[in-house]
Order: structure tokens, then sequence, then C-alpha cells
């Protein structure tokens, strides 16, 4: 990632940036699917039940969590097989 | 990916950028991959509380860990058929 010089740099900065907001709709509608799928599974009523709704605070919740925890044993990970560079990184 | 082609010489602006987005593009799909499998896992669908628990967390970690191990495995793996390959003269599939 080094050997960009300012412009390709700004260039690469832009294209991250995109990235992120991509990641970020795809988390987004990943996220209404697995609670939606986990959650509401009674179509007797019309609107969301109490049960369902609780179901799904707590759903959004633990994910949110879950994938911060992931997140950080993944770069703890990445970072001690980049160091040791059994799979090529250097 | 220039590591595996021994620092290539001379790239073209265009390329550089490439390069550099390809290599966050597979880190970034690898994490993804990595998120849904071990959220399948080791999170239960039925959601009594909105915290993880003790054994969701420990189940996490260690799934992330062998998910590294599994990838290295399976690396070394194919980076040997490879080199028997070429070895014997046969037809590698890389």
């Amino acid at each position: 990632m080094d050997g960009l010089n300012a412009s390709e740099q700004r260039e690469f900065a832009s294209r991250m940036e995109r990235k992120q907001m991509k990641e970020f709709m795809t988390m987004y509608s990943k996220m209404v699917q697995r609670c939606f799928d986990d959650c509401v599974n009674d179509f007797t009523t019309k609107s969301l039940i109490n049960r369902e709704e609780t179901c799904i605070m707590r759903c959004v919740d633990k994910n949110l969590k879950s994938s911060a925890r992931l997140n950080e044993r993944f770069q703890e990970q990445n970072a001690a097989m980049m160091q040791s560079g059994s799979m090529g990184g250097n | 990916m220039s590591f595996l082609f021994g620092g290539a010489p001379k790239m073209s602006s265009a390329e550089k950028i490439a390069a550099a987005e390809t290599e966050v593009e597979m880190i970034s799909d690898m994490f993804n991959r990595l998120t849904e499998s071990c959220t399948k896992k080791c999170i239960p669908a039925d959601y009594r509380e909105g915290d993880l628990n003790k054994g969701e967390s420990v189940c996490l970690d260690r799934c992330v860990s062998k998910f590294f191990d599994v990838n290295i495995k399976v690396s070394e793996k194919m980076q040997g058929e490879a080199n028997a390959n070429k070895q014997g003269g046969g037809m590698g599939f890389m």
C-alpha cells in the first residue's frame, strides 16, 4: 500500500471511501435479513408484536457485538500472520 | 500483488492503485466469509440476551483462530501440490 504518491493515494482513499459505504449498506441489509429470518415467523398479526421486537433488538445488539469481537481477533491474527510471513505477505 | 512476482518493476499509476485495491479486497472478503461462518457456528438464533455470553465469546475467538489455521494449512498443501507437479513435469492446476 506504500509506494503510492500523493495523487495516487488520494484516488485510493476515495475508492476506499466508496467501498466502505457499500460495505455498510451490505452489512445493514444482511442484518435486516438475519434478524427478520430469526425473529419474525408469525403472520397472524400485521405489525410486529412485543416478542418479535425484543428479539430484533437483541439480535441487532448481539450481532454488532459479535462482529466487533470478530474484527478485533481478525486484526490480531492478520497482523501475526503478516509478521510471520507464512502466507507470503511481507 | 507485487510480492507474488518479487516486486514487479515499473507499474503505471492505475496498476499500482488496482494492486493496492486488490489487497484490501482480499482481506475484506476473507473477513466477510469468516464473519458469516463464525456467526453461524457460534451464535444461536434464539436471542435470549443482547450481550455475548461467555460461551459465545470464547467460541468466536477460537473460530477466528481456527479459520486462520485452516487458511494456512490449505495454502501450504496447495503450494506443496503445485511444487510436486512442477517437479514431476505434470500439468499443475496453477
